[in-house]
């Protein structure tokens, strides 16, 4: 919100010097305004936001923009290469994609798909697919983008071993994978400013415990422990179980897990104790409680929104690797770890790249995820 | 300056103790141990085992007796005689894989370290220097790219791209002649020549992350006080530029050079799984996935202490470059 | 009248910004003489310190000279050390070359605000004093050049100078590094000496063992020193001439008596009324009313003239030139223009 004041400013202008002074607006903005105007003008991290936003939108109607079921599968389009949708047919807009036809290698008896343009299978917007109940409330068949006669061959991503949608699977994939990220950050945000904040606050011997545990933990090198740590949940865990606890041994140890958090908002606490406007709080008889949550807490939420930002990628590929090693998340849960799986068959990738389309979606979400974090650590700064 | 360095031994034996303790309890943790894995298998091939031979075998592995006694065990033969345990898959002293691969998981580490320390701070000083210039633009470009791509993924474009345009896997650690060849000065140039590719994919992420900071670092420390003072007295450009602003600006990335081990050495691990590099990465994970705990927490003791002793020698490297530590 | 060391003709110093032109220095004449101290008063943003900067051409980017001399006299220096006659326009060197840095640190050196952040961490004080000397004169001997570097830390009054060389600057007090340096400034006895504020991040009574050390240490090297300063205090017992800046112009520039006791210029009167007096009667402290405007917006004509009480019509459009009322006394201010007689412009 901004207020506006009006600042008295005698002899000013001075056109007419009989009449002394004269009112100018001054329109003084708060820090979240400062903050929108600086990341405003950052266009990498605008575009990056729109691009993080339309994830989320996406991964919460996952049903909707699927064209299919992550389960569907047709047994003969097994590794199927990705359909190249065409827009125009007979010079007006009707997007279609062509069929498959292939040939077999009369030596090695090898299967190579080929594009058939006879076969021509129309693909529409807002059609009936696969039906699907959506949080467990709506029920319905509509899908953003299909072919318009249902169980026709529609991969524009290609398909996996089973014969499944890989376009399809990554929308899945995106649901568990970005939320492996907020849930990730959620907890490790909580520990880290409960460790930070008793750190920074109570200092001394309690300082110096918290400070000694987060140098240890982060001297030992993430990956061992937490594929160690992921091959002792149970293989017969429900998936929902499994999923939360591979979320919580990347929040309690690794790079952006609480110890990274905790230190963030230490030294926030540690600098802002310096600052004269809190002595001045404090001089004037603030409450420990009024000047943390009033005076220091809103001061450093945007350097703490600016680390969450950034910590968010770092899960995300945290979840990513344990899961494509075999000791994260597993089938049936989708995640773009678990579809990964597949590529770690080296002959595979060499005939079916698509399979790799997954590590593309990982990529581009993280890199606009660090767009995104970078304007918000900028804007944050009222130094720079 | 000596009480700083005895402070920092004093952290690093104890952080030692945790991690020897942690790497023991965590491998303790699946339910159940080698010798059901064993009688399910001896099951399965439809020769059952009386629960008292079972016994006998546990007695036999000294998986009978209570954890503390099993890990105090454990440590004092690490310590006295260098034996990391029994390896119920390989049938011998854990040592022996162990010490097999591990220092070809330290030679990677360390090349991918080195090389992304002589080339990340470099070239965020000229990025700094060149701001908003074309290669600045770029290297920023690459900054973000680097970050934004998990190395595990790199690895595998890599491996589709070899496929792709030389019909197999161009990434290893030898050439054919010497994968099997013992040791010798040639099959060490050789080892130098294929260690480069799977060090950068190791190392872009952090590059690209130092290269940034480095960058950051520097802008801000050009506008310092004392660079004006240095620049009145009459110092060229370039001599000033390299004996004020860059040392205090590669200050803060030579204090946690350190920190950036553990980082090393899990991209290590996964980058060897991707590649299959004959390395400690597929042997952990594999000892993990069979429940060959000795092994196991062999390994992640190991790549421990490497991280650990790194970082200690990291410490004293700052005491030695900054008076500001060294005098307190 | 004596031949100044240092003329500065019509200086203008703008900072090319993304928000827009920022004109910092708006057309400067002054002159600095050898052997005397200039001090140069003004409120922040009155351009002075970018104007001291200029004379070593270390003015930070996106700042730029774009109009103007700076001449200065290598052969008037009252010790003739320098035998070179004719003037160096500094304005004209190139910002990294070799002719600016043999001037730099060996015959105008400089001392900054923060003795804390002007001094490096890293090095010694040994080092960055010796720095100076090994610098200038080729061959000097590391040696020499060490018992060079404890002798200026001696003539500086720091106690102990042998062992103090090889400390590290963050050991010292605020008052000690200042010292340090001004004995790097004066290391290779630079004809001017250019102090931004020099004391102003220190206590009292350092500040004035500080000035005191400043002036015998004048006398000594006989060296000009121009000195940056808001502070009236101090100017009035450390100045020979005095130039008051307002918004990049000087607006008055005299010798020390006239400025405090006959002041012209609105502006000068109005920062002498605000010095704080300690008198029997309470009364309010003038204070100059308004504030400072905007860089963005420099007011037309006489830029003072939305806070001046004594404006005329006229001077919201028309710019005030420098006019001579007596010798050594000269200001810019439409109230004068008649009375006094127009500086010819160089």
């Amino acid at each position: 919100m901004a207020q506006k004041q009006v600042i008295q400013q005698p002899g000013l202008p001075l056109s007419d010097p009989t009449q002394p002074s004269t009112t100018v607006d001054l329109e003084i903005a708060s820090q979240w305004k400062l903050m929108w105007w600086k990341f405003r003008k950052h266009k990498l991290a605008m575009a990056g936001g729109i691009v993080v936003l339309l994830y989320y939108f996406v991964a919460i109607l996952a049903e909707f923009f699927a064209p299919s079921l992550p389960t569907t599968y047709i047994d003969q389009y097994v590794f199927a290469p990705p359909q190249r949708l065409q827009f125009f047919q007979d010079g007006r807009f009707d997007p279609f994609v062509y069929g498959y036809g292939f040939e077999r290698d009369p030596v090695s008896f090898k299967k190579t798909w080929l594009v058939d343009e006879e076969t021509v299978i129309p693909v529409g917007l807002f059609v009936r697919g696969d039906e699907y109940t959506m949080y467990g409330l709506i029920t319905s068949d509509l899908h953003f983008i299909g072919p318009e006669e249902k169980g026709q061959p529609f991969y524009l991503l290609g398909s996996d071993k089973s014969g499944r949608d890989i376009f399809s699977r990554i929308i899945y994939s995106s649901r568990v994978s970005l939320t492996v990220g907020l849930v990730g950050v959620a907890i490790s945000l909580t520990l880290g400013i409960l460790m930070g904040g008793l750190s920074g606050l109570v200092g001394g011997w309690v300082d110096n415990v918290i400070q000694r545990l987060i140098e240890l933990l982060m001297s030992i090198p993430n990956l061992p422990i937490w594929l160690a740590l992921a091959a002792v949940v149970p293989i017969d865990w429900p998936a929902l179980r499994v999923y939360f606890m591979t979320t919580l041994i990347l929040a309690v140890i690794g790079q952006y897990s609480w110890t990274y958090m905790a230190r963030v908002v230490r030294s926030r606490f540690l600098s802002l104790r310096e600052e004269d406007f809190v002595l001045a709080a404090m001089l004037d008889g603030c409450s420990t409680w009024r000047l943390i949550f009033k005076h220091m807490v809103p001061s450093f939420l945007s350097h703490i929104i600016a680390s969450v930002t950034l910590a968010i990628p770092g899960m995300i590929i945290a979840e990513t690797a344990l899961s494509f090693l075999g000791l994260g998340l597993r089938p049936p849960v989708v995640s773009w770890g678990v579809m990964l799986q597949d590529s770690q068959k080296v002959g595979l990738i060499a005939t079916s790249p698509w399979l790799l389309y997954p590590g593309l979606a990982v990529f581009i979400v993280v890199l606009a995820l660090n767009f995104f974090g970078d304007g918000i650590r900028d804007a944050a700064d009222p130094y720079h | 300056m000596w009480q700083y360095i005895f402070r920092r031994f004093g952290y690093m034996l104890f952080t030692l103790f945790v991690i020897s303790i942690i790497s023991f309890v965590v491998i303790q943790l699946p339910p159940g141990d080698y010798v059901d894995t064993l009688v399910n298998q001896m099951a399965s091939e439809s020769s059952g085992v009386s629960a008292e031979v079972e016994e006998q075998m546990r007695a036999l592995y000294g998986l009978d007796q209570p954890v503390y006694v099993q890990y105090f065990k454990w440590v004092r033969n690490i310590v006295t005689r260098g034996e990391f345990g029994y390896s119920f898959v390989y049938r011998t002293d854990a040592r022996e894989i162990i010490m097999d691969r591990l220092p070809m998981s330290f030679a990677l580490a360390l090349g991918a370290f080195l090389i992304v320390q002589l080339t990340s701070i470099p070239i965020g000083i000229y990025s700094a220097i060149k701001q908003y210039s074309i290669a600045d633009y770029g290297f920023t470009f690459l900054g973000f790219v680097g970050r934004a791509i998990p190395n595990f993924l790199l690895a595998l474009v890599l491996l589709y791209l070899s496929f792709r345009y030389f019909g197999r896997a161009m990434v290893g650690l030898f050439s054919e002649e010497f994968v099997d060849a013992p040791w010798s000065i040639a099959r060490v140039m050789d080892l130098m020549r294929h260690l480069w590719i799977p060090a950068i994919i190791i190392g872009l992420d952090r590059g690209a992350g130092q290269i940034r900071t480095m960058r950051a670092n520097l802008l801000d420390e050009l506008n310092k006080p004392y660079v004006d003072t240095a620049r009145a007295k009459g110092l060229s450009e370039r001599r000033l530029l390299w004996k004020y602003p860059v040392r205090h600006a590669a200050n803060p990335i030579i204090s946690t050079i350190g920190w950036a081990l553990p980082e090393f050495i899990s991209g290590e691990a996964i980058v060897s799984i991707v590649l299959n590099l004959p390395t400690g990465g597929p042997i952990f994970l594999a000892a993990l996935f069979a429940q060959d705990m000795f092994v196991a927490a062999g390994f992640i003791l190991m790549f421990s202490v490497l991280t650990v002793i790194g970082t200690f020698i990291s410490d004293v490297l700052l005491v030695w470059l900054d008076p500001r530590v060294r005098l307190q | 009248m004596t031949d100044p060391l240092v003329e500065i003709k019509d200086l203008r110093i703008h900072f090319f910004t993304d928000e827009g032109v920022v004109r910092a220095v708006e057309g400067i004449d002054l002159n600095i003489k050898p052997g005397k101290t200039l001090c140069v008063v003004g409120e922040s943003g009155s351009g002075k310190s970018v104007m001291a900067l200029s004379l070593l051409q270390i003015i930070h980017k996106p700042g730029q000279i774009v109009d103007g001399q700076i001449l200065y006299h290598r052969g008037r220096v009252a010790g003739g050390q320098f035998s070179q006659n004719g003037a160096v326009d500094i304005a004209s060197l190139n910002r990294k070359g070799r002719d600016i840095r043999s001037i730099r640190g060996a015959e105008i050196a400089m001392i900054f605000q923060e003795p804390m952040t002007s001094l490096s961490p890293m090095y010694t004080v040994g080092n960055q004093v010796m720095e100076t000397i090994r610098l200038h004169e080729k061959g000097i001997s590391k040696k020499e050049a060490r018992e060079r570097a404890i002798d200026i830390l001696r003539r500086v009054r720091i106690p102990k100078p042998e062992r103090l060389i090889d400390e590290y600057p963050f050991r010292l007090s605020g008052g000690m590094r200042q010292r340090v340096m001004i004995a790097m400034a004066l290391s290779c006895t630079p004809s001017l000496l250019i102090a931004d504020e020099p004391t102003t991040a220190l206590d009292v009574t350092t500040q004035a063992q500080i000035l005191d050390l400043m002036l015998e240490l004048q006398q000594e090297f006989n060296m000009a020193i121009m000195f940056i300063t808001h502070d009236l205090g101090v100017v009035a017992e450390i100045a020979d001439d005095v130039a008051v800046m307002y918004l990049g112009n000087v607006v008055e520039y005299s010798d020390v008596d006239t400025i405090f006791n006959a002041p012209e210029h609105p502006y000068t009167q109005a920062l002498l009324r605000s010095i704080p007096k300690i008198s029997a009667t309470r009364q309010p402290l003038d204070m100059i009313e308004g504030m400072v405007p905007s860089p963005f917006r420099r007011p037309g004509g006489c830029p003072f003239h939305p806070r001046c009480t004594q404006a005329l019509a006229s001077c919201s459009t028309v710019v005030p030139s420098l006019t001579t009322l007596h010798e050594n006394h000269i200001v810019r201010c439409l109230l004068h223009e008649e009375t006094g007689e127009e500086v010819p412009r160089g």
